[in-house]
């Protein structure tokens, strides 16, 4: 009996080696797949959000995503809706369009931008809102997460801030 | 060692063929590792794969010939924390031709996570189920360090480790490590120990007040290491402060203070991480005790050569290190009376302490070869690269 | 679907989104949120919205909260006497906003302009508490009640100045406006009457105050040595911080005639969405 914490100590001890010998083996692929079941996700800050409904145009798709809010007074960051226009290869060399961000109907914004050749040429978008519901852009870039325009792999990404 | 201290290790050297034969399961497991680096093409990865086995290998056959742990576990770890960043800012400069981020990137998932952010991540995960860092949860082609993996390796880590992680995993903590070897002799040598609870005040600061921002606070504003990893492109004031308290932070924490005091200052006094890992300290079965018995009162070495000071009178009067201990051997390895012994939970203090100090080693050695023994063949074989 | 600025967030499962909208006059809603509100179904929709929220006011309040009830050495009671006193003070913040919107006639004053200015003051007003005690040397502690005096257990011991500090930090907490505030006080500004509003928002504030009860937690812990001295730690790098809030939020206020010119000045990341 009073060896017992002693040989539980050991037996630890070569379990904790097994774990370090074994875990490269199996614990990541386990531990990867049981968090592919969670609810967890990217913050919609980064990811964008969820995407709400996809327009369809000629030769190319508009998806806009569900509105991102400003979740805290502390967050520097304000709300915003995403829009991504996918493939980025088959856009026309200009873009103005005037979008319905909330699915009432009406539109509440117009967005315009040139998609240059130069798939490494910076993007500068303008927006014009139509409701109260959007606060304007004019030849912006990359200003912060909730106002910007980029072009990640073949899609361009516009994030619209809402008031 | 702080002080320029000599380890005093009173049994004589073990025999090069008992030294060889401890080493040989060390040996096998790491040729395992990296035999599938072997087998890729191109005779860089071929040569960093070798180097790495054999550097990692070599190092361990001293500690078990020398019997000291602190002097090549060092070694290893500024090794690791130099050659970190030359495989990560090299894999920046060759995909986007700067070290800072793109919000491309951060859009698309591509960021690599960061274990540092881990306590951060936990009150706006279980409040809304959301990761306020920018990456992928899974792995992908463009991004194999996911959160999942990271998060993954950290528990193992903490189960293997414990607090260890912050002597044998922490790409970071070399980097103080090494600065604090530089000096012969310390400049600075009162430190007020209430400086030790500081990462405890950071890390509450900034799990608070990430909860109530939703933005990784850490990053964003107080991790020395953006200087020498990635961060965000410089346009604004903000980023332009932000840029500057990284900066002043690496200079200050990371290379300045070590030099003059020789102890890791930035781990000691700063990093909210490690006050996080300490929680963990107590659940690793292996830890450092001290024989009250055969220690010589008034002698303090250990005290005086911790590099993160967990050792102070109180602990040695209870006969253990603080929770902040990161199981680096640096106080066993000077100790002249044998009083400060590796030890595992459960077992007489003092008995066998070098069987707990080689069971202690494969656990730890095994993880560093399979985390940094890779990320040091990584940029090894960036650099031989440049030469073959 | 309504939007914008639409806050949702899950607990434990249950997904509970709160909608309000932006408006200046209380009498007109652009999303038709408006209705009679009435009785039992108020208080129950009052007492829902506020319990629903409560994690995310705890998260929002924690930072202030928690580091201070750290900071002094006091027993369970006394840490309760605390905590309702800072609730108090929050409620007290939540019903003079809400007094003072009712009576300019506006649902809830969201004009980004001027909640940017009540927000820098709120930080400022952080900054220099949180500054106080944690830098400031004591020459005396409030200890345990009864002793010394019962200045509703005040902030720094120079005479000159004792600044009560419950009742403060929690005010100022409430001139927060964060969203579930923002979402009862459309809900409230939609009553016919004054008293109904603060009943409404009464309300509400106990369903979130709800969640700061585990905050008590924190008395035990300070048996430990090292919490009060962590704590306090912490509400100075916590002042730093809400300095800089406020300095950010000041330029934001000051700038903003300039941006609505046209003129786009990019000060910080705060300042071109506060």
């Amino acid at each position: 009996m009073k060896r017992l914490p002693a040989i539980l100590g050991y037996g630890a001890a070569v379990l904790t080696i097994a774990a370090a010998v074994v875990g490269p083996l199996f614990w990541f692929g386990v531990f990867t797949r049981a968090a592919a079941t969670t609810a967890l996700r990217i913050d919609p800050i980064y990811s964008g959000g969820e995407p709400a409904r996809t327009l369809a145009r000629d030769g190319y798709q508009i998806v806009v995503y569900k509105p991102v809010p400003k979740r805290s007074p502390l967050s520097p960051s304000g709300a915003f809706v995403q829009i991504v226009w996918t493939p980025a290869s088959k856009l026309p060399s200009a873009i103005s369009e005037p979008l319905d961000l909330d699915g009432n109907g009406r539109p509440d914004c117009v967005v315009s931008f040139q998609v240059p050749r130069d798939p490494k040429a910076k993007l500068q978008v303008t927006v014009e809102p139509l409701t109260a519901l959007v606060l304007p852009m004019h030849q912006v870039s990359d200003d912060s997460f909730s106002s910007l325009i980029a072009r990640v792999n073949d899609t361009v990404v516009v994030r619209v801030p809402l008031r | 060692m702080p002080d320029q201290a000599r380890s005093i290790v009173l049994a004589p050297p073990r025999g090069i063929g008992r030294s060889l034969l401890l080493t040989l399961p060390i040996a096998l497991f790491t040729l395992l590792l990296f035999t599938p680096v072997l087998r890729q093409p191109g005779l860089p990865a071929k040569l960093a794969a070798l180097i790495a086995w054999g550097f990692m290998l070599t190092l361990f056959f001293l500690m078990m010939r020398t019997r000291e742990t602190y002097r090549w576990r060092r070694i290893f770890f500024i090794t690791l924390a130099f050659m970190f960043p030359i495989g990560f800012i090299w894999d920046l400069i060759a995909l986007r031709s700067s070290m800072s981020i793109p919000i491309e990137k951060m859009i698309s998932g591509d960021t690599p996570f960061c274990f540092m952010v881990i306590p951060i991540l936990l009150i706006p995960a279980a409040l809304t189920k959301t990761l306020i860092f920018p990456g992928s949860i899974l792995p992908t082609p463009s991004n194999p360090h996911s959160i999942a993996m990271m998060v993954a390796l950290w528990l193992l880590a903490t189960v293997v480790l414990g607090k260890a992680w912050c002597s044998y995993g922490c790409f970071f903590g070399g980097l103080d490590e090494g600065f604090s070897s530089v000096a012969k002799k310390a400049r600075l040598r009162k430190i007020n120990p209430q400086w030790r609870l500081v990462p405890w005040a950071i890390l509450v600061a900034v799990v608070l007040l990430s909860a109530a921002t939703y933005e990784p606070i850490y990053c964003m504003w107080l991790c020395p290491f953006k200087a020498v990893t990635e961060f965000p492109a410089v346009r604004s004031v903000q980023t332009g402060l932000q840029f500057g308290i990284f900066i002043a932070l690496f200079l200050g924490l990371v290379v300045v203070l070590p030099y003059l005091t020789k102890r890791r200052t930035q781990c000691a006094f700063f990093c909210p991480f490690g006050a996080f890992q300490s929680i963990f300290s107590r659940t690793s079965i292996f830890d450092i005790r001290i024989d009250k018995e055969k220690c010589a009162a008034g002698c303090v070495l250990c005290q005086n050569h911790c590099p993160t000071l967990s050792i102070d009178k109180d602990s040695i009067q209870a006969g253990k290190t603080l929770s902040t201990c990161t199981r680096c051997g640096a106080c066993v390895d000077v100790c002249r009376k044998d009083a400060a012994v590796w030890h595992i939970k459960g077992t007489p203090v003092g008995l066998s302490p070098e069987r707990a100090r080689l069971l202690y080693l494969y656990a730890a050695w095994v993880f560093a070869s399979m985390f940094g023994g890779s990320i040091i063949a990584n940029a090894l074989q960036k650099l031989i690269g440049l030469l073959v | 679907m309504a939007i914008p600025n639409s806050f949702s967030f899950e607990l434990f499962g249950a997904k509970k989104r709160n909608m309000y909208v932006l408006s200046r006059r209380r009498d007109r809603c652009e999303r038709g949120v408006a209705e009679r509100v009435n009785g039992v179904s108020s208080v129950a929709e009052a007492l829902a919205l506020g319990f629903g929220s409560g994690p995310v006011c705890l998260a929002s309040c924690g930072p202030v909260l928690l580091p201070w009830l750290g900071a002094e050495p006091r027993e369970l009671r006394a840490t309760g006497r605390l905590l309702a006193l800072f609730l108090g003070g929050r409620l007290a913040g939540y019903l003079a906003f809400a007094v003072v919107a009712w009576a300019v006639g506006a649902a809830i004053p969201v004009d980004p302009r001027t909640r940017t200015l009540v927000f820098g003051l709120a930080n400022f007003g952080f900054a220099a508490l949180f500054g106080i005690s944690a830098f400031l040397p004591r020459r005396h502690c409030p200890l345990l009640p009864g002793e010394g005096t019962p200045r509703l257990y005040q902030i720094g011991s120079a005479d000159r100045f004792r600044p009560p500090a419950a009742l403060t930090l929690g005010f100022l907490t409430g001139l927060n406006l964060c969203p579930p505030f923002l979402a009862a006080g459309v809900r409230a500004a939609a009553t016919r009457s004054l008293s109904g509003a603060l009943l409404f928002f009464a309300v509400f504030f106990v369903g979130t105050a709800v969640w700061f009860l585990p905050s008590l937690a924190i008395s035990p812990l300070r048996r430990f040595s090292v919490v009060p001295t962590v704590a306090r730690m912490t509400m100075g790098a916590l002042a730093i911080y809400y300095a800089y809030l406020g300095i950010v939020c000041a330029a934001s206020w000051r700038l903003a005639p300039i941006r609505a010119g046209g003129l786009f000045i990019f000060i910080t990341g705060m300042v071109s969405h506060a």
